[in-house]
Protein backbone atom coordinates (compact mmCIF):
# COMPACT_ATOMS: atom_id res chain seq x y z
CA UNK A 1 0.00 0.00 0.00
CA UNK A 2 2.79 2.16 1.07
CA UNK A 3 4.69 1.43 -2.09
CA UNK A 4 1.43 2.08 -4.11
CA UNK A 5 1.05 5.08 -2.81
CA UNK A 6 5.03 6.28 -3.04
CA UNK A 7 4.24 5.38 -6.93
CA UNK A 8 1.55 7.79 -7.17
CA UNK A 9 3.12 10.64 -5.06
CA UNK A 10 6.06 10.36 -7.62
CA UNK A 11 3.69 10.74 -10.55
CA UNK A 12 2.22 14.03 -9.25
CA UNK A 13 5.25 15.81 -8.02
CA UNK A 14 7.05 14.64 -10.82
CA UNK A 15 4.95 16.74 -13.25
CA UNK A 16 5.85 20.15 -13.66
CA UNK A 17 2.21 21.18 -13.60
CA UNK A 18 1.84 20.47 -9.76
CA UNK A 19 4.13 22.94 -8.91
CA UNK A 20 2.18 25.78 -10.97
CA UNK A 21 -0.19 25.66 -7.95
CA UNK A 22 2.39 26.37 -5.19
CA UNK A 23 3.54 29.17 -7.40
CA UNK A 24 0.39 30.54 -7.70
CA UNK A 25 -0.15 30.27 -4.06
CA UNK A 26 3.01 32.00 -3.86
CA UNK A 27 2.48 34.84 -6.15
CA UNK A 28 -1.53 35.68 -4.97
CA UNK A 29 -0.22 35.47 -1.29
CA UNK A 30 2.64 38.06 -1.92
CA UNK A 31 0.44 40.06 -4.18
CA UNK A 32 -1.55 40.78 -1.06
CA UNK A 33 0.76 41.11 1.53
CA UNK A 34 2.27 44.00 -1.01
CA UNK A 35 -1.27 45.40 -1.58
CA UNK A 36 -1.55 45.58 2.58
CA UNK A 37 2.36 46.94 2.93
CA UNK A 38 1.29 49.88 0.59
CA UNK A 39 -2.53 50.31 0.40
CA UNK A 40 -3.74 48.12 3.67
CA UNK A 41 -4.91 51.51 5.70
CA UNK A 42 -7.44 52.64 3.54
CA UNK A 43 -8.62 49.31 3.09
CA UNK A 44 -8.82 49.15 7.37
CA UNK A 45 -10.45 52.60 7.36
CA UNK A 46 -12.90 52.15 5.29
CA UNK A 47 -13.85 48.87 6.94
CA UNK A 48 -13.29 50.28 9.96
CA UNK A 49 -15.39 53.50 9.42
CA UNK A 50 -18.22 52.46 11.95
CA UNK A 51 -16.07 52.21 14.81
CA UNK A 52 -13.54 55.00 14.41
CA UNK A 53 -16.91 57.43 14.17
CA UNK A 54 -16.87 56.77 18.15
CA UNK A 55 -13.66 54.96 19.08
CA UNK A 56 -9.93 55.34 19.00
CA UNK A 57 -7.67 52.38 18.38
CA UNK A 58 -4.35 52.48 18.35
CA UNK A 59 -1.62 49.99 17.64
CA UNK A 60 -1.26 48.01 14.53
CA UNK A 61 -3.78 47.04 13.25
CA UNK A 62 -2.42 45.59 10.05
CA UNK A 63 -0.28 43.04 11.35
CA UNK A 64 0.75 39.34 10.69
CA UNK A 65 -2.30 37.81 11.84
CA UNK A 66 -4.76 40.22 9.91
CA UNK A 67 -3.13 39.94 6.76
CA UNK A 68 -3.18 36.15 6.68
CA UNK A 69 -7.30 36.29 7.27
CA UNK A 70 -7.23 38.68 3.76
CA UNK A 71 -5.33 35.89 1.88
CA UNK A 72 -6.89 33.09 3.40
CA UNK A 73 -10.21 35.01 2.39
CA UNK A 74 -9.04 35.39 -1.06
CA UNK A 75 -7.43 32.30 -2.10
CA UNK A 76 -10.02 29.52 -0.56
CA UNK A 77 -11.80 30.27 -3.43
CA UNK A 78 -9.36 29.63 -5.67
CA UNK A 79 -7.58 26.40 -4.11
CA UNK A 80 -10.16 24.40 -5.49
CA UNK A 81 -9.12 24.88 -9.00
CA UNK A 82 -5.53 23.84 -7.72
CA UNK A 83 -6.90 20.80 -5.81
CA UNK A 84 -8.92 20.00 -8.99
CA UNK A 85 -5.59 20.43 -11.12
CA UNK A 86 -4.10 17.40 -9.79
CA UNK A 87 -7.31 15.43 -8.44
CA UNK A 88 -8.94 15.82 -11.05
CA UNK A 89 -6.20 14.33 -13.46
CA UNK A 90 -5.63 11.19 -11.24
CA UNK A 91 -7.66 8.40 -13.57
CA UNK A 92 -8.88 10.49 -16.18
CA UNK A 93 -4.74 11.25 -16.98
CA UNK A 94 -4.06 8.02 -16.76
CA UNK A 95 -6.71 6.89 -18.87
CA UNK A 96 -5.35 9.67 -21.46
CA UNK A 97 -2.51 8.58 -21.79
CA UNK A 98 -3.41 4.83 -22.25
CA UNK A 99 -1.85 3.82 -18.38
CA UNK A 100 -5.10 2.86 -16.74
CA UNK A 101 -5.34 -0.62 -18.28
CA UNK A 102 -2.00 -1.10 -18.14
CA UNK A 103 -2.28 -0.54 -14.24
CA UNK A 104 -5.21 -2.39 -13.88
CA UNK A 105 -3.45 -5.84 -15.06
CA UNK A 106 -1.80 -5.70 -11.88
CA UNK A 107 -2.99 -7.34 -8.76
CA UNK A 108 -4.33 -4.48 -7.28
CA UNK A 109 -8.31 -3.95 -7.00
CA UNK A 110 -9.65 -1.36 -8.02
CA UNK A 111 -11.30 0.03 -4.42
CA UNK A 112 -8.34 0.22 -3.45
CA UNK A 113 -6.62 1.71 -6.49
CA UNK A 114 -9.15 4.01 -6.11
CA UNK A 115 -8.33 4.81 -2.59
CA UNK A 116 -4.62 4.92 -3.13
CA UNK A 117 -5.08 7.42 -5.60
CA UNK A 118 -7.62 9.59 -3.54
CA UNK A 119 -4.67 9.65 -0.52
CA UNK A 120 -1.85 10.70 -3.09
CA UNK A 121 -4.25 13.60 -3.40
CA UNK A 122 -4.92 14.38 -0.13
CA UNK A 123 -1.42 14.49 0.41
CA UNK A 124 -1.10 16.93 -1.95
CA UNK A 125 -4.00 18.60 -0.84
CA UNK A 126 -2.69 18.99 2.66
CA UNK A 127 1.00 19.89 1.41
CA UNK A 128 -0.36 23.16 -0.73
CA UNK A 129 -2.52 23.98 2.70
CA UNK A 130 0.48 23.42 4.34
CA UNK A 131 2.63 25.64 1.82
CA UNK A 132 -0.18 28.29 2.12
CA UNK A 133 0.29 28.42 5.80
CA UNK A 134 3.99 28.69 5.42
CA UNK A 135 3.93 31.96 2.44
CA UNK A 136 0.01 33.09 4.29
CA UNK A 137 0.56 33.16 7.42
CA UNK A 138 4.08 33.12 8.36
CA UNK A 139 5.85 35.28 5.93
CA UNK A 140 2.97 37.89 6.49
CA UNK A 141 4.53 37.29 10.82
CA UNK A 142 7.24 37.75 9.56
CA UNK A 143 6.96 41.08 7.34
CA UNK A 144 3.85 42.69 9.39
CA UNK A 145 4.87 41.27 12.81
CA UNK A 146 2.25 39.69 15.67
CA UNK A 147 -0.65 41.64 17.44
CA UNK A 148 -4.15 41.49 18.82
CA UNK A 149 -6.20 40.56 15.24
CA UNK A 150 -9.27 42.41 14.62
CA UNK A 151 -12.01 40.32 12.59
CA UNK A 152 -14.33 42.91 10.83
CA UNK A 153 -17.93 40.98 10.69
CA UNK A 154 -20.79 42.85 8.60
CA UNK A 155 -22.47 43.46 12.16
CA UNK A 156 -19.96 43.06 14.72
CA UNK A 157 -16.15 44.45 15.54
CA UNK A 158 -14.00 41.48 17.03
CA UNK A 159 -10.86 42.17 18.47
CA UNK A 160 -9.00 38.50 19.71
CA UNK A 161 -5.81 38.74 21.80
CA UNK A 162 -2.46 37.88 20.34
CA UNK A 163 -2.01 35.19 22.29
CA UNK A 164 -5.38 33.46 21.32
CA UNK A 165 -4.68 33.66 17.72
CA UNK A 166 -2.33 30.96 16.45
CA UNK A 167 -4.34 28.07 17.72
CA UNK A 168 -7.45 29.27 15.98
CA UNK A 169 -5.47 29.23 12.60
CA UNK A 170 -4.18 26.05 13.34
CA UNK A 171 -7.90 24.82 13.46
CA UNK A 172 -8.15 26.99 10.29
CA UNK A 173 -5.83 25.49 8.21
CA UNK A 174 -7.27 21.90 9.18
CA UNK A 175 -10.83 22.97 8.19
CA UNK A 176 -9.53 24.15 5.30
CA UNK A 177 -7.75 20.80 4.52
CA UNK A 178 -10.93 18.83 5.28
CA UNK A 179 -12.73 21.23 2.67
CA UNK A 180 -10.19 20.76 0.13
CA UNK A 181 -10.52 17.06 0.45
CA UNK A 182 -14.00 17.22 -0.19
CA UNK A 183 -13.04 19.14 -3.25
CA UNK A 184 -10.40 15.93 -4.29
CA UNK A 185 -13.06 13.35 -3.70
CA UNK A 186 -15.61 15.45 -6.23
CA UNK A 187 -12.47 15.85 -8.40
CA UNK A 188 -11.14 11.95 -8.73
CA UNK A 189 -15.28 11.45 -9.24
CA UNK A 190 -15.38 13.18 -12.23
CA UNK A 191 -12.08 12.06 -13.45
CA UNK A 192 -13.48 8.53 -13.25
CA UNK A 193 -16.10 9.50 -15.40
CA UNK A 194 -13.72 10.73 -17.84
CA UNK A 195 -11.00 10.07 -20.25
CA UNK A 196 -9.26 12.98 -20.57
CA UNK A 197 -8.30 15.41 -17.76
CA UNK A 198 -9.48 18.74 -18.52
CA UNK A 199 -13.20 17.81 -18.60
CA UNK A 200 -12.78 17.02 -14.81
CA UNK A 201 -10.86 19.92 -13.90
CA UNK A 202 -13.09 22.22 -15.52
CA UNK A 203 -16.22 20.38 -14.21
CA UNK A 204 -14.69 20.52 -10.94
CA UNK A 205 -14.30 24.20 -11.26
CA UNK A 206 -17.52 25.27 -12.95
CA UNK A 207 -19.35 23.43 -9.95
CA UNK A 208 -17.81 25.32 -7.21
CA UNK A 209 -18.29 28.45 -8.87
CA UNK A 210 -21.88 27.42 -9.51
CA UNK A 211 -22.58 26.64 -6.01
CA UNK A 212 -20.63 29.35 -4.60
CA UNK A 213 -22.29 31.73 -6.08
CA UNK A 214 -25.56 30.15 -5.15
CA UNK A 215 -24.13 29.86 -1.05
CA UNK A 216 -23.92 33.74 -1.45
CA UNK A 217 -26.53 34.73 -3.16
CA UNK A 218 -29.31 36.00 -0.71
CA UNK A 219 -32.39 34.89 -2.22
CA UNK A 220 -35.50 32.79 -0.48
CA UNK A 221 -34.97 30.56 -3.14
CA UNK A 222 -31.41 29.62 -2.77
CA UNK A 223 -31.50 30.16 1.19
CA UNK A 224 -33.71 26.70 0.95
CA UNK A 225 -30.77 24.35 -0.93
CA UNK A 226 -28.15 26.29 0.87
CA UNK A 227 -27.84 24.07 3.84
CA UNK A 228 -27.18 21.36 1.63
CA UNK A 229 -24.39 22.46 -0.80
CA UNK A 230 -21.11 21.70 0.04
CA UNK A 231 -19.92 24.80 -0.55
CA UNK A 232 -21.71 26.59 1.70
CA UNK A 233 -19.65 24.93 4.57
CA UNK A 234 -16.35 25.33 2.80
CA UNK A 235 -16.22 28.86 4.55
CA UNK A 236 -16.42 26.98 8.22
CA UNK A 237 -12.72 27.99 9.13
CA UNK A 238 -14.04 31.42 9.66
CA UNK A 239 -15.68 30.62 12.36
CA UNK A 240 -12.52 30.16 14.64
CA UNK A 241 -12.29 33.82 14.59
CA UNK A 242 -15.59 34.87 16.09
CA UNK A 243 -15.11 35.72 20.03
CA UNK A 244 -17.57 32.71 21.04
CA UNK A 245 -16.03 29.99 18.39
CA UNK A 246 -19.76 28.30 17.05
CA UNK A 247 -18.20 24.94 17.52
CA UNK A 248 -21.71 23.31 17.10
CA UNK A 249 -21.90 25.30 13.41
CA UNK A 250 -18.66 24.27 12.60
CA UNK A 251 -18.84 20.92 13.64
CA UNK A 252 -22.31 20.20 11.58
CA UNK A 253 -20.42 21.95 8.15
CA UNK A 254 -17.42 19.62 9.17
CA UNK A 255 -19.90 16.81 9.08
CA UNK A 256 -21.20 18.11 5.89
CA UNK A 257 -17.88 17.84 4.25
CA UNK A 258 -17.32 14.12 5.48
CA UNK A 259 -20.80 12.95 4.40
CA UNK A 260 -19.57 14.87 0.82
CA UNK A 261 -16.12 13.44 0.55
CA UNK A 262 -17.85 9.53 1.51
CA UNK A 263 -20.31 10.29 -1.35
CA UNK A 264 -18.19 11.19 -3.68
CA UNK A 265 -15.77 8.74 -3.06
CA UNK A 266 -18.17 5.93 -2.90
CA UNK A 267 -19.74 6.65 -6.60
CA UNK A 268 -15.82 6.46 -7.96
CA UNK A 269 -15.61 3.23 -6.56
CA UNK A 270 -18.86 2.06 -7.52
CA UNK A 271 -18.75 3.12 -11.16
CA UNK A 272 -15.33 2.41 -11.52
CA UNK A 273 -15.34 -0.99 -10.24
CA UNK A 274 -18.00 -1.29 -13.20
CA UNK A 275 -16.36 0.55 -15.87
CA UNK A 276 -15.29 -0.93 -18.96
CA UNK A 277 -11.83 -0.16 -19.71
CA UNK A 278 -10.33 0.22 -23.05
CA UNK A 279 -7.76 2.81 -22.88
CA UNK B 1 -51.65 89.17 56.52
CA UNK B 2 -50.37 90.24 53.87
CA UNK B 3 -47.73 91.79 54.84
CA UNK B 4 -46.81 88.44 56.46
CA UNK B 5 -47.57 87.01 53.06
CA UNK B 6 -44.74 89.28 51.77
CA UNK B 7 -42.57 88.30 54.10
CA UNK B 8 -42.27 84.88 53.93
CA UNK B 9 -42.23 85.01 50.17
CA UNK B 10 -39.33 87.33 50.08
CA UNK B 11 -37.37 84.91 52.60
CA UNK B 12 -38.31 82.34 50.20
CA UNK B 13 -36.62 83.70 47.50
CA UNK B 14 -33.91 84.68 49.36
CA UNK B 15 -33.60 81.35 50.78
CA UNK B 16 -33.73 79.74 46.87
CA UNK B 17 -30.97 81.86 46.15
CA UNK B 18 -28.82 81.15 48.86
CA UNK B 19 -29.16 77.11 48.25
CA UNK B 20 -28.29 78.49 44.36
CA UNK B 21 -25.14 79.62 45.20
CA UNK B 22 -24.33 76.77 47.56
CA UNK B 23 -24.72 74.41 44.65
CA UNK B 24 -22.32 76.77 42.68
CA UNK B 25 -19.50 77.22 45.30
CA UNK B 26 -20.05 73.32 45.66
CA UNK B 27 -19.82 72.78 42.13
CA UNK B 28 -16.56 75.33 42.19
CA UNK B 29 -15.17 73.77 44.89
CA UNK B 30 -15.50 70.38 43.35
CA UNK B 31 -14.45 71.34 39.99
CA UNK B 32 -10.83 72.98 41.48
CA UNK B 33 -9.95 69.49 43.47
CA UNK B 34 -10.60 67.18 39.94
CA UNK B 35 -8.58 70.04 37.83
CA UNK B 36 -5.65 69.88 40.33
CA UNK B 37 -4.81 66.51 38.53
CA UNK B 38 -2.98 67.72 35.90
CA UNK B 39 -1.21 64.71 34.55
CA UNK B 40 -1.57 60.43 35.90
CA UNK B 41 -0.23 57.39 34.62
CA UNK B 42 -2.73 54.03 35.65
CA UNK B 43 -2.93 50.88 35.72
CA UNK B 44 -6.20 49.39 34.43
CA UNK B 45 -8.03 47.04 33.02
CA UNK B 46 -11.05 48.15 30.61
CA UNK B 47 -13.83 46.48 29.53
CA UNK B 48 -15.87 47.57 26.76
CA UNK B 49 -19.56 46.44 26.25
CA UNK B 50 -21.35 47.36 23.08
CA UNK B 51 -23.48 45.54 21.04
CA UNK B 52 -21.51 45.12 18.00
CA UNK B 53 -18.14 45.14 19.77
CA UNK B 54 -16.81 41.99 21.28
CA UNK B 55 -13.19 42.58 22.93
CA UNK B 56 -12.00 40.92 25.89
CA UNK B 57 -11.41 42.69 28.80
CA UNK B 58 -7.30 44.08 28.98
CA UNK B 59 -4.92 45.03 31.02
CA UNK B 60 -2.74 48.09 30.19
CA UNK B 61 -1.01 51.55 31.04
CA UNK B 62 -3.64 54.41 31.06
CA UNK B 63 -1.91 57.85 30.29
CA UNK B 64 -3.82 61.11 31.30
CA UNK B 65 -2.64 64.94 30.50
CA UNK B 66 -5.05 67.55 31.42
CA UNK B 67 -7.45 68.70 29.42
CA UNK B 68 -7.78 66.12 27.02
CA UNK B 69 -4.68 63.52 26.29
CA UNK B 70 -5.43 60.09 27.13
CA UNK B 71 -4.06 57.11 25.97
CA UNK B 72 -4.09 53.46 26.68
CA UNK B 73 -0.74 51.15 26.16
CA UNK B 74 -1.18 47.96 25.74
CA UNK B 75 2.35 46.23 25.56
CA UNK B 76 2.37 46.33 21.68
CA UNK B 77 -1.40 45.12 21.97
CA UNK B 78 -4.32 47.04 20.37
CA UNK B 79 -6.01 49.50 22.54
CA UNK B 80 -9.62 50.61 22.19
CA UNK B 81 -10.84 53.67 23.74
CA UNK B 82 -13.94 55.85 23.09
CA UNK B 83 -12.88 59.20 21.14
CA UNK B 84 -11.06 62.32 23.01
CA UNK B 85 -15.30 63.76 23.23
CA UNK B 86 -16.02 60.78 25.74
CA UNK B 87 -13.19 61.12 27.72
CA UNK B 88 -12.98 58.43 30.38
CA UNK B 89 -12.31 61.66 32.90
CA UNK B 90 -14.71 63.11 35.18
CA UNK B 91 -13.18 66.76 34.48
CA UNK B 92 -14.07 66.41 30.51
CA UNK B 93 -17.97 65.92 31.86
CA UNK B 94 -17.51 68.80 34.01
CA UNK B 95 -18.23 72.18 32.50
CA UNK B 96 -15.75 74.20 32.11
CA UNK B 97 -15.86 78.41 32.26
CA UNK B 98 -18.53 79.85 34.67
CA UNK B 99 -21.64 77.94 35.13
CA UNK B 100 -24.96 78.89 36.67
CA UNK B 101 -25.54 75.28 38.72
CA UNK B 102 -28.92 74.60 40.57
CA UNK B 103 -29.87 72.46 43.51
CA UNK B 104 -31.93 69.35 42.11
CA UNK B 105 -32.10 67.19 45.56
CA UNK B 106 -30.65 64.48 46.78
CA UNK B 107 -30.74 60.52 46.42
CA UNK B 108 -28.54 58.04 48.34
CA UNK B 109 -26.04 56.18 46.01
CA UNK B 110 -23.95 53.04 47.29
CA UNK B 111 -25.27 53.94 51.16
CA UNK B 112 -23.53 57.59 50.66
CA UNK B 113 -26.58 60.31 51.10
CA UNK B 114 -25.66 62.82 47.83
CA UNK B 115 -26.41 65.69 46.70
CA UNK B 116 -27.83 66.22 43.17
CA UNK B 117 -27.10 69.18 41.14
CA UNK B 118 -27.80 70.72 37.69
CA UNK B 119 -24.99 72.22 36.29
CA UNK B 120 -25.09 74.59 32.74
CA UNK B 121 -22.59 76.23 31.24
CA UNK B 122 -22.88 80.14 30.65
CA UNK B 123 -20.56 79.96 27.27
CA UNK B 124 -19.97 78.26 24.84
CA UNK B 125 -19.78 74.15 25.25
CA UNK B 126 -20.06 70.84 23.84
CA UNK B 127 -21.77 70.27 27.53
CA UNK B 128 -25.02 71.18 27.59
CA UNK B 129 -26.45 70.44 30.60
CA UNK B 130 -24.18 68.23 33.37
CA UNK B 131 -25.93 66.41 36.58
CA UNK B 132 -23.74 65.36 39.34
CA UNK B 133 -24.41 63.26 42.24
CA UNK B 134 -22.03 64.72 45.26
CA UNK B 135 -20.74 63.51 48.22
CA UNK B 136 -20.18 66.48 49.67
CA UNK B 137 -18.33 65.03 52.95
CA UNK B 138 -16.04 63.43 50.59
CA UNK B 139 -15.86 65.96 48.18
CA UNK B 140 -16.42 63.36 45.23
CA UNK B 141 -19.00 62.87 42.50
CA UNK B 142 -20.77 59.26 42.47
CA UNK B 143 -22.73 59.71 39.36
CA UNK B 144 -22.73 62.05 36.76
CA UNK B 145 -25.47 62.30 33.82
CA UNK B 146 -23.71 64.77 31.02
CA UNK B 147 -26.28 65.76 28.15
CA UNK B 148 -23.69 66.89 25.48
CA UNK B 149 -24.21 68.13 21.65
CA UNK B 150 -22.90 65.74 19.52
CA UNK B 151 -23.06 62.26 21.50
CA UNK B 152 -25.57 62.42 23.40
CA UNK B 153 -25.96 61.43 26.87
CA UNK B 154 -23.22 59.97 28.66
CA UNK B 155 -23.75 58.53 32.10
CA UNK B 156 -20.83 58.01 34.44
CA UNK B 157 -20.66 56.01 38.02
CA UNK B 158 -17.45 56.27 40.27
CA UNK B 159 -16.56 54.26 42.74
CA UNK B 160 -13.49 55.61 45.04
CA UNK B 161 -10.76 53.99 47.26
CA UNK B 162 -7.48 54.83 48.07
CA UNK B 163 -7.07 58.07 45.58
CA UNK B 164 -10.73 59.74 46.66
CA UNK B 165 -8.24 62.80 48.01
CA UNK B 166 -7.16 63.44 44.49
CA UNK B 167 -10.60 63.38 42.97
CA UNK B 168 -9.28 60.32 41.58
CA UNK B 169 -12.16 56.64 41.28
CA UNK B 170 -10.90 53.38 41.66
CA UNK B 171 -13.61 51.83 39.10
CA UNK B 172 -15.76 54.01 36.44
CA UNK B 173 -18.36 52.84 34.84
CA UNK B 174 -19.89 54.85 31.64
CA UNK B 175 -22.70 54.16 30.03
CA UNK B 176 -23.52 56.17 26.59
CA UNK B 177 -25.43 56.13 22.76
CA UNK B 178 -23.83 54.21 20.44
CA UNK B 179 -24.31 54.42 16.70
CA UNK B 180 -25.48 51.20 14.53
CA UNK B 181 -22.64 49.49 12.96
CA UNK B 182 -22.73 47.71 9.61
CA UNK B 183 -20.02 46.86 7.26
CA UNK B 184 -20.82 45.87 3.68
CA UNK B 185 -20.83 41.96 3.11
CA UNK B 186 -18.08 42.87 0.19
CA UNK B 187 -15.70 43.57 2.33
CA UNK B 188 -16.61 41.84 6.08
CA UNK B 189 -15.73 38.39 7.39
CA UNK B 190 -18.59 37.07 8.16
CA UNK B 191 -19.08 33.65 8.92
CA UNK B 192 -22.75 33.04 10.14
CA UNK B 193 -23.99 29.23 10.89
CA UNK B 194 -25.19 27.82 7.74
CA UNK B 195 -28.16 25.95 9.57
CA UNK B 196 -29.48 28.99 11.15
CA UNK B 197 -32.38 31.08 10.48
CA UNK B 198 -30.73 34.79 9.03
CA UNK B 199 -31.61 37.32 12.12
CA UNK B 200 -33.87 40.58 11.38
CA UNK B 201 -31.99 43.12 10.21
CA UNK B 202 -30.80 45.86 12.63
CA UNK B 203 -33.65 48.86 12.95
CA UNK B 204 -31.01 51.52 12.83
CA UNK B 205 -31.53 52.88 16.49
CA UNK B 206 -28.68 54.00 18.97
CA UNK B 207 -28.17 51.49 21.47
CA UNK B 208 -26.50 51.94 24.91
CA UNK B 209 -23.03 50.69 25.50
CA UNK B 210 -21.13 50.54 28.60
CA UNK B 211 -17.31 50.88 29.14
CA UNK B 212 -15.80 49.89 32.58
CA UNK B 213 -12.61 51.21 33.69
CA UNK B 214 -10.98 49.51 37.24
CA UNK B 215 -7.71 51.55 38.21
CA UNK B 216 -5.25 49.51 40.34
CA UNK B 217 -2.56 52.08 40.77
CA UNK B 218 -2.09 55.87 40.12
CA UNK B 219 0.95 57.89 39.60
CA UNK B 220 -0.28 61.09 39.59
CA UNK B 221 1.34 64.42 38.78
CA UNK B 222 4.09 63.66 37.51
CA UNK B 223 4.59 66.10 34.34
CA UNK B 224 3.90 63.72 31.48
CA UNK B 225 4.97 65.09 28.10
CA UNK B 226 3.12 65.61 25.52
CA UNK B 227 5.16 63.21 23.17
CA UNK B 228 3.52 60.40 25.44
CA UNK B 229 0.47 60.83 23.33
CA UNK B 230 1.84 60.69 19.77
CA UNK B 231 0.41 58.27 17.44
CA UNK B 232 3.55 56.36 16.41
CA UNK B 233 3.64 56.67 12.62
CA UNK B 234 3.60 53.52 10.96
Amino acid sequence: MIKLLRIELFKIFRRPRTYISFGIVTAISLIIQLAMLSGGKDFVSFGMQGVTDQFDIQGDIINGYFVTYIILQSLLVQIPLLVALVAGDMLAGEANIGTLRLLLTKPISRPKLIMIKFLASLVYTILLIVWLAVVGLFLSLAIFGEGDMINMKSDAFIMILKNDVMWRYVAAFGFAALAMTAIAAMAMMLSAFADNSIGPIIATMGIVVVLTILSSLELPLFNLIKPYLFTTHMIGWKGFFDDQVPYGAIGRSASVLVIYTVAFLGTTIAYFNKKDITS
Amino acid sequence: MMKKIMVLLMMMIVAVGAKSMEADKLYYALRDKVMKVKDYTADVKIKIDVNYMRIPEVKGKLFYKAPDKMRLERNGGLSVLPKKNINMTLSNLMPTGTVTALDAGSETISGKRTRIIKVIPDGESNIVLAKLWIDEGALTVLKTETTTKDQGMILMNLEYGAYSAYGLPTKVLVSMDVKEYKLPQGVAMDYNDPMEVKQKPKDGKPRKGTIQLTYLKYDINTGLSDNVFKKPSK
